[in-house]
Order: C-alpha cells, then sequence, then structure tokens
C-alpha cells in the first residue's frame, strides 16, 4: 500500500513538474490565459517602465491589450478618477481630496527625484535654491550673471496637469512664479530632447530620464542622481505611483503586481528609478 | 404619380442633409453648453481679455488669441507675396512646358501633412532661427508663421490662378490687340480682374492658418505670454486646447477652452461669410 | 510701363516661385536625407517576423505596424460613416434642393468644412465623455469615437464633389433618360451618378487623404502611444501622423528618432499618392482644397 502510495506521489510530483515547468519563465506567467484590456494613462515619467512592461506582457499573452497614454499626473488622476482608464499615473501622491473623491487606490512602485538640466555644451552646472528661483521667475535672464555665455536664458516648463512641475515648483522653487515667457512642453520625453536641442535651455525632468544628451545641474551642492535621492541627500523626490479606482479588476491587478515582482522591479531599475523593494 | 420608392428615397436625401447640416450646428451647441457657466455675468469678457494663469485662479486666453492672430497674419504676409509670385508664373510669365510641372507640384503640396512640417520645423527649421535670431529657443512666432506661410501658400496659388483664368479671353485679346507684352498683360488685365479672387483666396489662406494645431503646438514654444516680438514664444487657440485638453472636466480650466473653440468657430464662420460675400459681389458683377 | 520695372516684376516671379520650390524641397529632401536609412521591413515590423505580424500571431514592438494598422482601421471606419451620408447629402443638394434651401445649406458646410480639426476633436472629446457620464460607462475616447469626429471632418468634402460632379453634367444627359420615360430616382441611380463616378471617386480619395494625416482630431478622441495592433473599436489605437507627433518630441534614442524620420517619409508618399491621383481622378477639383483646415 505504502509503496502506491509512493507511486501515486510521485506521480503527482512529475505531473506539478511538469506542468509548472514552464513557470522557471518568470512571472509572466500570472497572465497565462488573460484576455482584455488594460488602460493606463497620466505620468509621463512612467512611460518607459510602462511600455516595457507592456511589452513583455503582451508579447507573452497576445490576448491582452495595454493601451499607454501620457497626459500628466492631472490628466492621470482625472481620467482613472472619471472611469476613462483603469490605471492613472502620478508623478506625485494624490492628494487627500482627490484620493476621497474618485476613492483612489495608490500603488507606489519607485522613488524618483526632480533635477534642473541644461544642455551639455553649457558650462553652467551648478545652482543654488534662489539661483533656480530667480532663472525660473524671469529675474536672472541671461546665462552671463551664472559664468556662462552671454545669451538669454531660454526656461522650458512643463503644462499644468504635471506631476513633475508641481514637485518642483513646490521643493526646488518653493512655490515661486514660473515666468510666463517659458517654453511649455507636454512630458519628461519631450523636455529632455527640447533642452538637448537648445544650447542656451534650461529645464527639469525625472532624474530616471536624464541621460548623456542632458546635463543634470548640481542643486545646493547636492548631484541629482540615484544614490543621492536614495540616501535622501537629494531632497527633490518624489514617488512614482499608479492609482486605480476602488479595488483594480483582476487583469489591472496582475499588471499592477508584476511592477512589484522582481522581474518588474529590474524594468523599474533599469530604467533609472529606485525600485521601492 | 410618385411611386413609394422614389418617396423614400428622397426623404432618404433629405434626411442625409438635415443630419450632415446639424452637425455644424450641434457643434457649435455642444461648445456653448459646455462654456454656459462662463458666459454668464460678464465673465466671458474677464476670459477673453486676462491672462492664464490657473495657479492664481485666472483662466483668460487673451495672449493665446494674440498669438493665433500674430501667427496667422505673420504667415500669411509671408506667403502673400511670393504666392502672388508664383501664380504671376504659372499664369502667364513663366515658361509654359515648365508649368503645368509647377501647377502639379503645388497640387501635390496641398496634401502635405501639417504634422510633417511641424516634424521637420523642429529639427530644421528651430535651430536655423534660433542662430539668426542670436536670442530665444528658435521656438517662435517667426518659426511658426514661417512654416506655416510654406502650408498655406499652395491653397493661396491654386485660388490665384483659378481667378487668373476666369479673366475672359476677350480681355486679354484686346491686349494682345494692344500689343501688350506679358507682364503688361499681368498687370494691367489680369491682377485688377482677379481682385475679389485674390482677396478671396487670402482669407482662405489667413483661415488655414488660424485653423492649424501642430504647426504651432510643435514650433511656437507655448509659452503663456503676449508676444512682444517675433522671436518671441507663444500660444495660439489651437495648440491651448490640445494642451489644456487634459485638465478637470469640472474646472473652470476645463470650461475655457470651449471658449477658445467658440472664439475659433467664430473666426471661421467669419472668414466663410466674407468669402461667399465677395463671391456673391463677383457673380453678380458677370 | 517702364522696362526695369517690368523685368522687376518678372525676376520677382522667377524668385517667388525659386523660393517655393526651394522650401517645399528642403522640407521634402531633409526627411529623405534623415529617413532613408531607417527605410527597410525592419522600420514596419521590428524584430516581428514580418508573417507573424501580418497574421496578427504575434505583436509588434518598435516598429511602425501598430500604427500603420491603426491609421488603416481608422480611415476605413471614417471613410465608411461618412461616405453614404456625404453622397446621399451630395445628391439632395444637387437634384433635389430649391435655391434657397441649397443656399442655407451651401453656408453649413462651408462653415463645416472650416471649422478648424481640433475644435472637431474637441467635440469629438467632449462627446464622448458626456456620453460616458449619461449613457454608458463603456463609450471613452477610443478607435469608434475618432472615427466618428474624422467623418464629420470630411463630410463636407464628400458632399462637396458629389453635388459639383452631378451639377457639372450637361443637359442633355441629364434629360435623356428622364424624355425616355425614366422616373428621377432612376435617372440619378442609372444615368447621374455613373457619369459622375469619377468626381465622387476624387472626393472619396481626398476624404481618405485628409483621415489618414489628422492629427488634431485624433489626439483629442483615442489616440495613445501604445496600444498594439487595434483589437477593440472601445479602446485607443496608435495612428502613423500621431507617432510622428509623439516621436519628435519624446525620442529616447536616435535610433528611435530615426523610426519619427521613416514614418514622415511613409506618411508623406501616402498622402501625395492619395492627392495626387484625386487631381488626377479629377482635374479642376481645386476648390475643394481650399477649405482645408
Amino acid at each position: 500500500m505504502k509503496k502506491i502510495y509512493g507511486i501515486v506521489a510521485l506521480a503527482v510530483f512529475c505531473f506539478v513538474l511538469c506542468s509548472t515547468s514552464s513557470s522557471f519563465a518568470g512571472p509572466l506567467d500570472a497572465f497565462k490565459g488573460e484576455k482584455g484590456t488594460v488602460k493606463i494613462s497620466g505620468g509621463t515619467a512612467h512611460i518607459p517602465v510602462m511600455k516595457e512592461a507592456a511589452r513583455l506582457i503582451m508579447t507573452a499573452n497576445p490576448d491582452i491589450q495595454i493601451t499607454i497614454a501620457g497626459g500628466g499626473s492631472g490628466v492621470g488622476v482625472k481620467q482613472v478618477g472619471e472611469g476613462l482608464v483603469d490605471i492613472g499615473n502620478t508623478g506625485r501622491k494624490p492628494t487627500d481630496d482627490e484620493i476621497k473623491r474618485y476613492d483612489l487606490k495608490l500603488f507606489l512602485w519607485a522613488i524618483d527625484g526632480v533635477a534642473l538640466i541644461v544642455n551639455p555644451n553649457n558650462k553652467v552646472r551648478s545652482l543654488g535654491k534662489a539661483q533656480a528661483r530667480d532663472i525660473f521667475s524671469g529675474k536672472i535672464d541671461n546665462w552671463k550673471a551664472l559664468g556662462g555665455e552671454d545669451r538669454k536664458i531660454n526656461i522650458y516648463t512643463r503644462d499644468e496637469a504635471s506631476g513633475t512641475r508641481e514637485v518642483f515648483w513646490e521643493k526646488a522653487i518653493a512655490k515661486g512664479t514660473i515666468a510666463k515667457s517659458a517654453n511649455v512642453v507636454v512630458s519628461n520625453g519631450a523636455m529632455k530632447s527640447a533642452v538637448s536641442q537648445d544650447p542656451y535651455g534650461i529645464g527639469y525632468v525625472s532624474v530616471g530620464h536624464i541621460d548623456k544628451t542632458v546635463a543634470p545641474v548640481t542643486f545646493d551642492g547636492v548631484t541629482p542622481e540615484i544614490e543621492t535621492v536614495k540616501s535622501g541627500k537629494y531632497t527633490i523626490a518624489r514617488g512614482l505611483y499608479s492609482n486605480t479606482k476602488g479595488n483594480p479588476a483582476p487583469l489591472t491587478k496582475k499588471f499592477l503586481d508584476f511592477l512589484f515582482t522582481d522581474e518588474g522591479q529590474k524594468i523599474i531599475a533599469a530604467n533609472g528609478f529606485i525600485p521601492v523593494k | 404619380m410618385r411611386s413609394m420608392k422614389e418617396t423614400i428615397a428622397e426623404r432618404t436625401f433629405l434626411l442625409s442633409a438635415i443630419v450632415s447640416s446639424s452637425i455644424t450646428l450641434i457643434i457649435f451647441g455642444f461648445m456653448l453648453f459646455m462654456a454656459l457657466p462662463l458666459l454668464s455675468g460678464g465673465k466671458i469678457l474677464r476670459i477673453l481679455s486676462s491672462a492664464w494663469s490657473p495657479g492664481n485662479g485666472s483662466y483668460g486666453i487673451f495672449p493665446m488669441i494674440v498669438g493665433t492672430l500674430a501667427i496667422s497674419f505673420l504667415s500669411v504676409a509671408i506667403s502673400f507675396p511670393v504666392s502672388i509670385g508664383c501664380s504671376g508664373f504659372i499664369g502667364i510669365l513663366g515658361p509654359r512646358q515648365l508649368n503645368r510641372y509647377l501647377k502639379k507640384i503645388v497640387q501635390v503640396m496641398t496634401g502635405i501633412p501639417t504634422v510633417i512640417y511641424g516634424f521637420v520645423g523642429i529639427f530644421l527649421l528651430v535651430p536655423i532661427v534660433r542662430e539668426l535670431a542670436g536670442r530665444g529657443s528658435g521656438m517662435s512666432v517667426i518659426t511658426a508663421a514661417l512654416m506655416l506661410s510654406v502650408l498655406i501658400s499652395p491653397t493661396m496659388i491654386l485660388f490665384f490662378n483659378d481667378s487668373f483664368e476666369r479673366v475672359p479671353r476677350s480681355y486679354l485679346e484686346a491686349a494682345d490687340g494692344l500689343g501688350a507684352n506679358k507682364v503688361q498683360k499681368l498687370v494691367y488685365v489680369i491682377l485688377p480682374n482677379a481682385k475679389k479672387g485674390i482677396i478671396m483666396g487670402l482669407i482662405l489662406a489667413f483661415g488655414r492658418a488660424l485653423g492649424d494645431t501642430l504647426v504651432a503646438l510643435m514650433i511656437a514654444g507655448n509659452a503663456t505670454q503676449v508676444p512682444g516680438s517675433i522671436f518671441d514664444s507663444a500660444r495660439t487657440l489651437t495648440a491651448h486646447i490640445a494642451l489644456v485638453i487634459a485638465a478637470d472636466y469640472e474646472s473652470i480650466e476645463f470650461k475655457s477652452i470651449f471658449a477658445c473653440g467658440i472664439v475659433l468657430y467664430l473666426f471661421t464662420t467669419a472668414i466663410v461669410l466674407g468669402v461667399r460675400y465677395l463671391a456673391s459681389g463677383r457673380r453678380k458683377m458677370r | 510701363m517702364k522696362r526695369p520695372v517690368e523685368q522687376a516684376i518678372t525676376g520677382f516671379a522667377w524668385l517667388s516661385m525659386a523660393m517655393l520650390l526651394f522650401a517645399v524641397f528642403s522640407v521634402i529632401g531633409y526627411l529623405f536625407l534623415k529617413g532613408y536609412p531607417s527605410l527597410d521591413t525592419r522600420l514596419i515590423f521590428g524584430d516581428t517576423a514580418v508573417l507573424d505580424a501580418l497574421l496578427l500571431r504575434k505583436q509588434v514592438f518598435n516598429g511602425l505596424f501598430p500604427a500603420a494598422a491603426g491609421t488603416l482601421v481608422l480611415v476605413v471606419m471614417s471613410v465608411v460613416w461618412a461616405i453614404p451620408v456625404g453622397i446621399a447629402t451630395g445628391i439632395y443638394l444637387a437634384e433635389y434642393a430649391s435655391a434657397r434651401v441649397k443656399g442655407v445649406l451651401n453656408l453649413f458646410f462651408d462653415i463645416l468644412a472650416g471649422i478648424p480639426s481640433i475644435v472637431i476633436g474637441l467635440f469629438g472629446f467632449a462627446l464622448a465623455v458626456f456620453l460616458h457620464k449619461n449613457f454608458s460607462r463603456a463609450i471613452q475616447p477610443c478607435l469608434l469615437i475618432s472615427s466618428i469626429a474624422l467623418a464629420f471632418l470630411v463630410l463636407p468634402y464628400l458632399i462637396r464633389t458629389t453635388q459639383m460632379a452631378l451639377e457639372g453634367l450637361p443637359e442633355d444627359t441629364r434629360l435623356g433618360a428622364l424624355a425616355l420615360g425614366a422616373t428621377k430616382l432612376q435617372n440619378i441611380f442609372y444615368v447621374l451618378l455613373p457619369r459622375s463616378l469619377s468626381g465622387i471617386m476624387s472626393g472619396v480619395i481626398l476624404a481618405i487623404g485628409r483621415c489618414a494625416e489628422d492629427t488634431a482630431v485624433i489626439m483629442l478622441t483615442g489616440v495613445v502611444a501604445t496600444a498594439g495592433i487595434p483589437k477593440s473599436l472601445f479602446s485607443g489605437y496608435e495612428a502613423l501622423p500621431f507617432y510622428i507627433y509623439y516621436i519628435s518630441s519624446q525620442y529616447t534614442s536616435p535610433e528611435e528618432l530615426l523610426t519619427g524620420y521613416g514614418a514622415s517619409i511613409i506618411l508623406l508618399a501616402i498622402c501625395i499618392v492619395l492627392f495626387s491621383a484625386a487631381f488626377l481622378i479629377k482635374k479642376r477639383l481645386t476648390y475643394i482644397a481650399f477649405y482645408r483646415s
């Protein structure tokens, strides 16, 4: 009798082993057999991570469709709140008012910073808080005053829906005014490419988006990079949130869960953010 | 006696006409409805005349109206002389064999998507303007106006040419009889007789510049200031709609873009009425 | 007129023509110069095998296939909405309407044709939000809403070309069948419409071109940055013109920017072919082109 149990146990073991052998492929198996759509919009800092996650999931399971749009944090909150999308991303914590009004569930999956950037050809690489304030209000309007070339400073800012703008405005320039003459761009990606093309431009962007096409500006003596944000030395930090209205639907939940798996957190780190785990 | 089929068909055609013409009204009605809270008690005047500063509770679209007018007027001012020159060339002054091809090129130009003008504008025109101006980011009123002038000139040229061709042949033959050369025919016969058509083309091209979104959105800089010079960054009404669409649907911010929509709609209507007035005048003249 | 003045006028005409050609060819030339290295199957299909992509067995990433498919579906749907209504309205205007009714309707269609596309997009967006709140939660900015909004945008072209084609027919064509005892409807369907087919076709082609190139309407009504192949009428989709707009400001690498040039070349080619075809089919069509906005 014991022998039979043993054989059965072995058979079950083998069966389990076989059926799960593909699970070594990783956490994407959670999506097996799923079907449907996940709609995402809002924060633009999130887009590279969202895209990569979507690519992996949609490759593993072509029956799932994940749509990703930008718009900014404000859009993310409104659209998820109105039920127009499943996930609304924000580059800031939604306000208590927003959470209450739309019954938002918050998923914080990464820490990010907001950094001042200039063109790599610009010699000015370090600014104090007061200087940053004066540049953005238009009080300092020439690079010469900061030790650079004798050229007017071209300010780049984001639209009102941007969470990056809000964090920058609060923590970097202490809610100072932003000159009306500032050029307005619509996303972190657009900010980076605008400043990378304008030798006299200055703007602010998610630390995760900084690459060699733009130069980060040392702010109050601290260089904006992953380590300084992590250690808390660089103070213009913020969380990257994905929000759902109430509890997420099953497929949406699986997508969010994926961000917290090792695989997901690896993608987040690879995109220059600090994974929460 | 009319058969049943005839009646049904006529009703169907009529219904289609009613449906399609009502779209014109529905769009306007919807804009009005959405902007309604702004239209009462003089608020609309404040919106039309003040600055955009949502942080301070000011949702004015005055800078965008100025930006729109500045960019469209400038683009028309740039492309009008060039278009007159081109239509003179294609119409009479240029070599005849060449002109057939030139006209084809101009026709095909009307098909170039505006997003492509914007795309090329960013990478080709913006750096040039930045260096030539010696200040600013290169995204400015003049950059958008230059690109738009390329966009609208085919419209003008084709319309001008069309009105040149409407000048009665007998006038030209009379001029020939008097021994007039090509330039004289253009200046003394064709241009004066095509004056109305030229004005119509001008107005239509202006409407096209006014209504374009992508070029301004991509290369005018989108600053919310009233531009003080052609090298300043500016935002048009159309770009403003594209940028603010994202706001809270209940907010004044969101409602205010419907005010932009109404302003653009009214501009359009004025343009169409102007052109129709001219066209009816032209018909009567004959 | 003095001789130098005449020469100056001729010179000015030559100069204007040269400037225009210079402008157009710099735009097109610049695109091709920068974009031609990107023109191969990888531009469209990325890393996915061509057959797998075409049979929808695998999703395409880092290629234009989803955007091209999105544009195709969008164009087909918009035109399907617009053609029956547009042609029927054109027939009504040309064959049934009294002069006064015609005058009023013409005014409406002229205005509709002149409304900036972003305003039509704004209308589509507001309509989607309105329906979402008051009618069904399933409605949101999506492929369906975009196609309806685009149909509004191109409706005036179809109406105008149909009307003009019918009105342009000579009187004896018009009366022949009637004299033989045909009814008005028979005359329209068996005589007048077949005779004006080329005019109507050119309108359809123009409408297709307009749907393919428009960015302002779709950016407010449902186009998104990433969606894959369109699978449902009620979800977001990708489109070529929006892809160009998106890449122009958000490219993350030179390779990605290169696909933007590639997409521009493809869209430009599509539009130029369509517009040339429309002009080829119908020579005197310029009137409609003026009203594009």
